[in-house]
């Protein structure tokens, strides 16, 4: 079945490799932005964000035999870019992964209970028009322990289900939910207090900036 | 429904008057309750309860923004000639020679 291939060809292509290649170029074209984007909330710089990508589709060639079709493409992507992240991160070997309670969580002072970021009354696009704001975010996700931003990242940023997420990561939903709550609180008291200017003030000043009750 | 309310005379003005534990039961079910994923009567009681304090309510309303935010939150793009080029350093990679 095979055609005689010459062997002094730099790139010697079987049937089989052709089709591999085309289904490759098929799963690139489809996904690489999406997994870009991932590798981007996950690693934080661009840099390492690329590495990370063709890392994932580097696997996802190598591994495009067994993949089966009983998850979706994507998950079956997501998979391998959250394993070859966690290899590369131990390369590097970065803080520890250190747990979070809720007990920290719990605000010790009044002016702890809202943000202090100008998002009231403003849809989500909108207060992310404010460059500070995008920044302080990324900042807030980055000093996250990085299982927790996992989590984070693939349900709330990727918008995976719980479900999904678990699969990827190899939790159940329930612990999926356990450690995206924590990550939910963590972003959010960070966000809290980095407290935030408005960009643009209006007239007297935005309500959300009044400080106490 | 059936649960008693047991909090409902305590606070006749803005303060934060209940105990660490009871906010700490609090808190372990806010993203559920945001996701709106708890259980009718358990809801019902978190609801009666940040109907009574006005710190929790922001609470609830600062993680539910932080989670929109989250959601809305841009990423960048690759440039063409970026995605052209990764895609030939995965083949020259992946191919033996």
């Amino acid at each position: 079945m095979k055609t005689p291939a010459p062997a002094k060809k730099p790139a010697p292509v079987s049937h089989n490799e052709a089709r591999t290649a085309a289904s490759f170029d098929m799963l690139y074209r489809d996904h690489v932005d999406q997994m870009y984007r991932f590798a981007t909330r996950l690693c934080g710089e661009p840099e390492a964000a690329k590495d990370l990508v063709q890392e994932t589709f580097l696997n996802a060639y190598r591994g495009y035999q067994t993949f089966r079709g009983d998850a979706q493409v994507s998950t079956w992507l997501y998979a391998i870019a959250a394993r070859a992240c966690s290899r590369m991160r131990r390369k590097r070997k970065g803080a520890p992964d250190r747990e979070l309670s809720l007990e920290e969580f719990i605000p010790t002072s009044e002016g702890e209970f809202r943000l202090q970021i100008p998002v009231d009354g403003l849809s989500p696009e909108e207060a992310l028009q404010n460059k500070e704001l995008r920044q302080a975010l990324d900042r807030a996700i980055a000093k996250l322990p990085k299982k927790y931003r996992m989590v984070l990242v693939l349900r709330d940023m990727e918008g995976l289900s719980a479900k999904e997420v678990g699969s990827i990561v190899g939790l159940n939903e329930r612990a999926v939910k356990s450690r995206l709550h924590r990550a939910r609180l963590f972003v959010r008291r960070e966000l809290s207090a980095q407290g935030i200017a408005t960009s643009k003030p209006s007239h007297n000043g935005h309500p959300f900036m009044q400080g106490g009750r | 429904m059936a649960k008693r309310t047991t909090t409902r005379s305590v606070q006749p003005k803005p303060a934060h008057r209940h105990g660490k534990g009871r906010c700490v039961a609090i808190l372990k079910k806010l993203s559920a309750y945001i996701d709106d994923e708890l259980p009718g009567t358990l809801c019902d009681e978190l609801r009666k309860h940040l109907g009574a304090c006005p710190n929790c309510e922001e609470f609830v309303a600062s993680l539910r923004q932080t989670v929109a935010l989250c959601q809305h939150q841009p990423a960048p793009a690759l440039s063409q000639a970026e995605r052209a080029r990764m895609r030939n350093d995965i083949l020259r990679a992946a191919r033996p020679h």
